[in-house]
C-alpha cells in the first residue's frame, strides 16, 4: 500500500553514493552514465520489489507485461535522472537540453504576488525545477522535503550545494508550514510532491490508472489555507542530455468548503491525479515510485 | 494544573479554527497539541498561527528559536501569546 515506500531504504550505500558523485564530478557524465549500465543490472537483480513494483505499473500502462529489456530501460531512466541530479545540484545546467513549457503560466499566476504552490511528484526528475530559478534569477525557490526519510540525499545535496541545502524546508515540525508561509508571502515558489503518502500524513483515496491509490491531500489544505494558487509541474527525462519541463495552470484558489471538506479535498486530489495519469501515459519510463503504489494490488 | 482564562479562549480558538469535534474544556494544558496529543500537524499548526494573528496581533514566524517550544502545549502558547499579544 501507499506508505510501503518508506520501509524501504534508500538503496544504495553511503560509500557508492558518494563514489557515484565523485566519479560525475571527476570523470564526467559520459563515463559515469556508462557505469549505470552495470549498476541498473545489480539493482534491478537485487531488488525484487522494485522490479515488481516496476513491472505492475508498466502492466497497468500497457497491458502486458514487462520484458527484461523494458525494466531495464524504466530502471536505467531512473539512474539517469539520480546522476543528472548531482548536476543540476552543481548548477551545471549548461550540459543539459531543458527544453520548459509553460513558464508564462507560472509567470502568469506568481504576478498576482501571492506565491505560487508548484505540485510536483515522483513522475521524472523534480530537482530540474531549479532550472526554472536560473531563466528567473529573482524568484525564491524552497522545496519542501522528507529528508528524515533520505539521508543519504541529504547529505548529498549539503555536500554538493549548501546553498541549495538551505532552500530545503524539512517537514515533520509544528512550524514547517510557517517556512512555506513565509515563502510564499515573499512571492516565492514551493515546491512540494503530490504523490507519495507520508507517516500521519492525512490521504484520500483515488482512482489512477484503472485503480485505487492513496494521494497526499496536504498540498490541496495547504493551498486552501494559504489562498495561493498552484501550478503543476512535470520534469521528464528525454533520453541523453533532454530533459522537457512543463508547468500548468492548476488552480487560481483552492477552496474546501466547511460542510462538505472530504468530498472537495477528494474532488481536487482527483483532478491532480487524472492529469498525473495523462502526463504519465506520455512519459511510462518516468514513473519512479518503486512500491506498492495501488491499494488493490495485493 | 488549572487553566487560566487565556488557555481557556486559546482552547475555543483551536477548536473554531479547525473545526474540531471535541470540546474545548477537553483539551489539556500540558499536553501536546501537535503528533500523539490532539493529533494536529503542520498545516493546521499555520492555519491556528493566521488566527492568533488576527485574533491577539501576534504573529508566529518560524525564526524564532522558541518556536518549537511555543507549539509544544496549549500552556506554552498561552505564555507566548501574552508575552506578545498586540490586542
Amino acid at each position: 500500500m501507499s506508505l510501503d515506500w518508506q520501509q524501504h531504504q534508500e538503496r544504495g550505500s553511503h560509500t557508492s553514493i558518494r563514489m557515484m558523485a565523485w566519479v560525475a564530478q571527476s570523470l564526467g557524465r559520459p563515463v559515469a552514465r556508462a557505469l549505470l549500465y552495470p549498476i541498473c543490472v545489480y539493482f534491478l537483480l537485487g531488488s525484487g520489489a522494485a522490479r515488481r513494483a516496476i513491472e505492475q505499473f508498466r502492466e497497468r500502462v500497457f497491458g502486458r507485461p514487462a520484458s527484461w529489456c523494458d525494466l531495464f530501460h524504466h530502471y536505467h531512466t531512473f539512474a539517469s535522472t539520480i546522476l543528472d541530479r548531482v548536476y543540476f545540484l552543481r548548477g551545471r545546467y549548461d550540459l543539459f537540453e531543458i527544453q520548459v513549457h509553460g513558464l508564462d503560466e507560472l509567470d502568469r499566476e506568481l504576478a498576482k504576488g501571492r506565491g505560487c504552490v508548484i505540485l510536483g511528484s515522483h513522475l521524472g526528475s523534480f530537482e530540474v525545477v531549479r532550472a526554472v530559478g536560473l531563466s528567473h534569477r529573482h524568484i525564491e525557490i524552497r522545496i519542501l522535503m522528507d529528508e528524515q526519510n533520505a539521508p543519504l540525499i541529504r547529505g548529498l545535496i549539503q555536500e554538493l550545494n549548501p546553498a541549495v541545502a538551505e532552500t530545503v524546508i524539512q517537514v515533520g515540525g509544528a512550524e514547517t508550514m510557517l517556512h512555506v508561509k513565509e515563502c510564499l508571502d515573499r512571492g516565492g515558489v514551493v515546491g512540494i510532491m503530490g504523490d507519495r503518502v507520508m507517516q500521519d500524513e492525512q490521504s484520500v483515496v483515488c482512482t489512477f490508472l484503472g485503480g485505487e491509490a492513496r494521494f497526499p491531500t496536504g498540498a490541496m489544505r495547504l493551498a486552501h489555507v494559504v489562498r495561493t494558487p498552484m501550478v503543476l509541474f512535470f520534469g521528464l527525462y528525454r533520453g541523453g542530455n533532454r530533459y522537457e519541463v512543463y508547468l500548468e495552470s492548476f488552480s487560481e484558489e483552492v477552496q474546501l468548503s466547511h460542510e462538505q471538506r472530504a468530498t472537495d479535498l477528494k474532488q481536487w486530489m482527483q483532478r491532480y491525479a487524472d492529469r498525473l495519469e495523462a502526463v504519465c501515459r506520455r512519459a511510462p519510463d518516468n514513473w519512479f515510485n518503486f512500491y506498492e503504489f495501488w491499494d488493490d494490488s495485493h | 494544573m488549572v487553566t487560566s482564562l487565556l488557555e481557556q479562549d486559546i482552547a475555543k480558538l483551536i477548536v473554531q479554527t479547525l473545526k474540531l469535534k471535541v470540546d474545548p474544556a477537553t483539551i489539556q494544558s500540558e499536553a501536546a497539541l501537535f503528533g500523539d496529543g490532539l493529533g494536529l500537524d503542520s498545516i493546521d499548526a499555520l492555519e491556528l498561527s493566521l488566527a492568533i494573528s488576527q485574533t491577539y496581533g501576534y504573529q508566529l514566524k518560524s525564526s524564532d528559536p522558541e518556536i518549537k517550544a511555543i507549539f509544544s502545549s496549549l500552556r506554552a502558547l498561552a505564555k507566548a501569546i501574552e508575552k506578545n499579544r498586540t490586542k
